[in-house]
């Protein structure tokens, strides 16, 4: 036996630690207008691109996309920053969130962006459904059951968008990509407050 | 045991940061129920272990004093329960 602590002194000890984890649930944080700001992002650019293709539009306007995106890109950055520095906790969990968050989207993003060839017109819309499904669901395992509607939203969207008429396939994803992703985020907003 | 987690308080700190990747300051006194001074103290010598990271920074003027354990802080966490555990069993 250590001479320096007692067994009595050892199952104070031990309680007190299993009291410790037992109080320190990390619950995980979203950032409910990350969601909104993609879901949008996603959202406008899946309708603007099907519209332009539709010659409803003129082609001149597919340059707000980058626009859209780089300013997409610049406020999650700031606003994920801000965020980092002002939480007076971050879980384990929350950061392997962030994780799966910009790994995915980011993939996504990359695809989207250099394997254009590869999935053309709508395919690029349905990897953003994938990518944002993934993340819906992966905060949903984590117990959240907006998250888990959420997910399941953005896939119904995808099976509707390929079993519907072709011409309705955009509008579909896109409204999957607003009530899924975008709408999470507003449920996220509101329980906040 | 591990001379340093001998100390309930620095117990309960380790454990306190055992989940969380970034506690602040006036968490972990609330955490392990310790006055701000004593649990300074404490904090100071984890990071001089090196069981703990710590990080300062100001948010909207105001200081922001933040705990992260190391690699090392958990490996000596998870081997001194291990060992309280032995105690206890040892003496059933």
């Amino acid at each position: 036996m250590d001479p320096r602590l007692t067994a009595p002194q050892a199952r104070d000890h031990i309680e007190m630690v299993d009291r410790i984890l037992a109080e320190s649930h990390p619950r995980l944080c979203s950032g409910g207008e990350f969601f909104v700001l993609w879901g949008v992002i996603s959202a406008y650019i899946t309708v603007l691109s099907e519209l332009v293709a539709r010659a409803a539009l003129p082609k001149p306007v597919l340059w707000t996309i980058p626009a859209v995106l780089a300013a997409g890109a610049i406020f999650s950055i700031v606003r994920g920053a801000q965020t980092r520095r002002r939480v007076a906790r971050t879980s384990l969990v929350q950061r392997e969130f962030f994780n799966v968050l910009w790994l995915t989207l980011g993939l996504a993003f990359v695809v989207d962006i250099a394997a254009f060839r590869i999935f053309p017109g709508l395919a690029s819309a349905a990897i953003w459904s994938v990518a944002e499904a993934i993340v819906l669901l992966f905060i949903g395992m984590h117990g959240n059951r907006r998250a888990q509607l959420a997910g399941v939203i953005v896939v119904v969207s995808l099976v509707a968008a390929n079993f519907l008429a072709s011409n309705l396939a955009a509008y579909v994803l896109a409204a999957g990509m607003l009530g899924g992703y975008a709408g999470f985020g507003l449920s996220e907003l509101a329980a906040r407050d | 045991m591990d001379e340093l987690l001998l100390s309930k308080v620095r117990l309960g700190v380790v454990a306190a940061l055992l989940n969380y990747d970034w506690v602040a300051f006036s968490e972990l006194t609330r955490s392990v129920d310790a006055t701000a001074g004593n649990l300074g103290a404490h904090l100071l010598k984890l990071v001089e272990a090196g069981y703990v990271d710590e990080e300062k920074s100001f948010v909207n003027r105001r200081p922001l004093t933040r705990y992260r354990l190391t690699k090392r802080g958990r490996s000596a966490f998870a081997a001194h329960v291990s060992q309280l555990q032995a105690l206890l069993k040892a003496v059933r």
